[in-house]
């Protein structure tokens, strides 16, 4: 049974359409990523859905009841903000204890739960500090304690993790993957970053201009993006999109002398666009040394290299297809330098192809 | 700290609540600011004074007496004359006392908090203290004089024609300046160092720099302080009437002093209540105007 | 070596002009304290004393026995009141147009023009609505006058420093489950709280320095120590000694609240216009 569901909702700021029919199912017990670039709707996506904003369109049902016009505080969700929104003149404990004092909780019950949620969070040494007194990653904790010691039907996440340094979040992420788990409840988490968006959800709702562009679970979206738009949002550093000509068996690429072999697995359905412009995306780890992989599904190419950049465990590869700079993602013993001129293989049964007239891949 | 978001934003059951919120405020400016004045408007068609409560319709009469009110008049310049010749000088003295404070100095917050005191000092209060200042015989100020002079000074500054809008102004400037200060070595101090800086590397002289960088800079800043100043020196009353009650005569004479004298002594209160009116009118225009021009707090 | 030798040639010269300023500016108040500490023969000496023999107190004991220093009182009640009164009011009201908009940009403008109009052209109307209905001369008359005027102004400081107030405090509060109405008290309230205290004070000093609401709208009951400083004033004959005790009754509490409020006060007299 879906938990939250979301059936063509609109919201304007005055002449501005920030959600423009977003439909949306979420199943109990999910961690949902609403990910996208900063204005698709995602946060105002999940202000609605927190009562934080009127909706001017649509309806948002949680457990099967409307709740279009309930306030925030009858929705019995709970949201950890971008920015922690932690009370300055509270301790972390009046901070955490705050929304169960909304809901006149017994003194011991609340008690009990603080303890446990501080425990769950490993902050529990920190109850009588006040928030100026914490570091970056202290706060975030005290700011998830907050929403995790309420029994929420939903739990809604702003960006928690953007105010953190590298490090941290990739710890926090693994902390609230693991709250996920071990609370089991219904997580909506509203992120820019397309590697928390990979490396959390079970499944990704992708926004764009105020509509939902693609969902489905993390490799879905990777693997079978239905648009450039996903393509190349999904995936650091992103796809290289190659603009091209099919040609019989083979994409030629523009202005030069490149072309790809198409398998035979996909012949048929590129025939509709025999002798059609088409973009091909390649992603940079589908790119290998041509002598590591020869097998039928490769494609060769001999490349100028332009730029190397090590990073320890992978090179990536600057170069060009045509006009197309292109990065490749290679392994460093590969021994590359600057300028030389190597072969590479294109693993094509990966490669995606898009038509450049409506940007969805066929 | 800006919020990212439009202010503006509704949340669910603002609708009422916004204005459960401003009601009582609201209620309580109509309940003074406009029920009065409607009042007043219906008394000012009317004939009421001291010896005739006529409460007859007189049509335009205190309205066209207005024009002829040559004492009106002459309380408008006065006002005019005290807020053209203190506000400069405030502007002036306090960017100069500014200037002397905007470096370091060692005890300089104990020497500004000490400035300022004038500030908050009743107006009526720093009249009176004037007013024993300026005694003609008790008054340090005579005796001061008179070490210059060599000889007893008696000069009666409340009174004498020739000195009682120097006595009013020395007290007013006195009593403002520090506020012109406070302001502009704010906003002196919000300057932008490396502006300065590169002014500086760029060859600018001082009076370059100050009318090129600094003066723009504190103009917001300046803008305000004169709003602020010149609306209160137009509704001057507490200083004159400590020192002088307006006179020699009306020599003195605000034009919160011609009001008061009007509604309050002679009680013509039909006529003030036409003067009354006036001048909400001729501030309100005054008002929204400036409002208009200067960033009040945005 | 030269330079610094030029610089602190400079600082001294910068330092003899402050301490000059200083002196010329807080002259008038050191001789109006003196005053009141001076005996009538001392006030009345030529050539003027400048330094009082003893500090002696008969000029504020003539004050307490002559109940004149009820005034104090009087002006402690109604600025106090009508203080409380406007920061509730006023501050709900900014945060109403703060956080909504209420009314746009006009209904600020207006609000704070309402500041701006003259007292005698406010104090006239109300006199006369005041007589019909009874209530000159009375607290409730006075500190009603005051609430009035000195709402624009808390409204249109608490709007600034609700401003400042991260939207995202209050929703998290509406999230965990309070009404609108907790929300102002538990959150906007404390998370003010600086602002408050700031404007409460300016209000309060408004309200005790105002001289022209109180002399036409209090006769003998309620008169507040601004009126009565000026009824020592009179002919011939001016009571120094009572002028000077009863303005330094009245200036010491002010100047005692000001040495506290340094931090806000730019931003206090500036209308908001300089965060300083």
């Amino acid at each position: 049974m879906a938990d939250l569901k979301i059936n063509s909702l609109h919201k304007y700021y005055g002449s501005m359409h920030a959600v423009k029919g977003v439909d949306l199912e979420i199943p109990k017990g999910e961690f949902t990523v609403l990910v996208g670039q900063s204005g698709c709707g995602k946060s105002t996506l999940l202000r609605t859905i927190a009562g934080l904003e009127e909706i001017d369109e649509g309806s948002i049902e949680i457990d099967g009841e409307v709740v279009n016009d309930v306030a925030p505080k009858d929705r019995d969700i709970a949201m950890v903000f971008q920015n922690y929104a932690l009370y300055p003149y509270m301790t972390v404990f009046d901070n955490i204890a705050f929304g169960l004092r909304a809901r006149k909780t017994p003194k011991v019950e609340i008690e009990e739960k603080v303890a446990e949620a501080s425990r769950m969070l490993s902050i529990d040494h920190l109850l009588e500090r006040y928030p100026r007194q914490l570091s970056g990653g202290q706060l975030q904790r005290v700011a998830i304690g907050r929403a995790i010691v309420r029994q929420a039907r939903i739990y809604l996440f702003d960006e928690p993790l953007s105010n953190l340094d590298a490090q941290l979040r990739d710890e926090m992420r693994g902390e609230i993957k693991r709250l996920h788990r071990e609370l089991g409840k219904t997580m909506i988490y509203v992120t820019h970053d397309q590697i928390e968006a990979m490396t959390m959800a079970d499944r990704i709702v992708l926004l764009r201009d105020g509509k939902i562009e693609q969902q489905g679970s993390p490799l879905d979206l990777y693997e079978r993006p239905a648009t450039k738009y996903v393509a190349g949002f999904l995936g650091s550093p992103s796809m290289n999109f190659i603009d091209g000509m099919v040609t019989e068996n083979k994409v030629t690429i523009n202005n030069s002398n490149h072309s790809l072999d198409i398998p035979e697995q996909i012949k048929n359905k590129l025939t509709s666009h025999a002798n059609k412009a088409i973009i091909v995306g390649i992603r940079p780890e589908h790119f290998s040394r041509a002598d590591i992989a020869n097998h039928q599904q490769y494609s060769k190419l001999s490349v100028n290299i332009e730029l190397v950049q090590p990073t320890g465990s992978r090179s990536y590869v600057t170069f060009r297809l045509g006009q197309n700079p292109a990065v490749a993602e290679l392994r460093p013993q590969d021994l590359l330098g600057h300028n030389t001129t190597i072969e590479l293989s294109v693993d094509m049964s990966r490669v995606i192809y898009i038509d450049p007239i409506t940007e969805m891949t066929i | 700290m800006k919020n990212k978001r439009p202010l503006s934003q509704l949340i669910l059951g603002d609708r009422g609540f916004k204005y459960q919120l401003i009601a009582p405020s609201i209620f309580i400016l109509l309940l003074i600011g406009i029920f009065p004045l409607i009042y007043t408007l219906l008394v000012s068609f009317q004939g009421i004074t001291m010896m005739d409560n006529d409460t007859s319709f007189h049509g335009l009469q205190n309205y066209t007496a207005l024009g002829t009110d040559t004492r009106l008049w002459e309380a408008l310049m006065h006002t005019i004359i005290f807020t053209c010749i203190a506000l400069p000088i405030e502007l002036l003295l306090g960017l100069l006392m500014a200037q002397l404070f905007i470096d370091k100095l060692p005890g300089r917050q104990i020497f500004i908090a000490l400035l300022v005191l004038p500030v908050v000092v009743a107006p009526v209060v720093s009249g009176a203290t004037w007013s024993l200042l300026l005694d003609t015989r008790f008054g340090p100020i005579n005796q001061i004089l008179g070490w210059f002079t060599g000889e007893e000074v008696t000069l009666l500054w409340t009174i004498n024609p020739d000195l009682v809008y120097p006595s009013i102004l020395a007290a007013e400037i006195w009593q403002w300046t520090p506020f012109m200060f406070l302001l502009l070595l704010a906003a002196l101090s919000a300057v932008d160092k490396s502006q300065l800086e590169a002014a500086s590397i760029d060859g600018a002289g001082y009076w370059t720099t100050f009318f090129k960088i600094v003066l723009p800079a504190i103009w917001p800043v300046m803008a305000v302080a004169i709003l602020i100043r010149g609306l209160d020196l137009f509704r001057l009353f507490d200083i004159v009437w400590a020192l002088t009650r307006g006179g020699p005569g009306t020599m003195t004479e605000t034009i919160s002093i011609f009001t008061y004298v009007k509604g309050f002594q002679q009680f013509e209160t039909s006529y003030t209540g036409a003067v009354a009116l006036l001048i909400i009118i001729l501030l309100s225009v005054l008002v929204i105007g400036a409002l208009k021009k200067v960033e009040i707090a945005r | 070596m030269k330079t610094s030798h030029r610089k602190k040639i400079k600082l001294a010269l910068r330092y003899i002009a402050v301490v000059a300023l200083t002196i010329l500016f807080l002259f008038p108040i050191y001789w109006l304290f003196m005053i009141s500490f001076k005996t009538a023969n001392e006030i009345y000496a030529y050539p003027p004393v400048w330094w009082p023999e003893t500090l002696q107190l008969s000029n504020y004991r003539v004050l307490f026995e002559d109940g004149d220093a009820a005034t104090v009182g009087n002006s402690l009640i109604v600025a106090g009141v009508s203080t409380i009164f406007a920061m509730i009011l006023g501050t709900i009201c900014a945060y109403s147009l703060a956080r909504f908009k209420t009314g746009g940009e006009h209904l600020a403008n207006w609000i704070i023009s309402q500041r701006m109009i003259p007292p005698i052209a406010i104090v006239f109307p109300v006199f006369l609505l005041y007589v019909w209905f009874g209530m000159v001369d009375t607290y409730f008359g006075l500190i009603l006058l005051y609430t009035a005027f000195n709402l624009p102004y808390v409204i249109w400081m608490m709007r600034g420093y609700i401003m400042d107030i991260p939207i995202s405090l209050e929703q998290a509060a509406l999230v965990d489950g309070y009404t609108r109405w907790q929300v102002v008290w538990k959150v906007v309230f404390p998370m003010c709280r600086a602002g408050l205290f700031a404007t409460a004070i300016f209000t309060f000093v408004f309200a005790w320095n105002d001289f022209i609401f109180a002399l036409v709208l209090t006769r003998t009951d309620v008169a507040t120590y601004t009126v009565q400083v000026t009824h020592y004033f009179g002919g011939q004959s001016n009571f120094w000694g009572k002028i000077s005790a009863m303005s330094v009754l009245g200036t010491l509490p002010i100047f005692f609240i000001v040495a506290f409020m340094q931090k806000y006060l730019v931003r206090g007299i500036s209308l908001g216009a300089v965060k300083g």
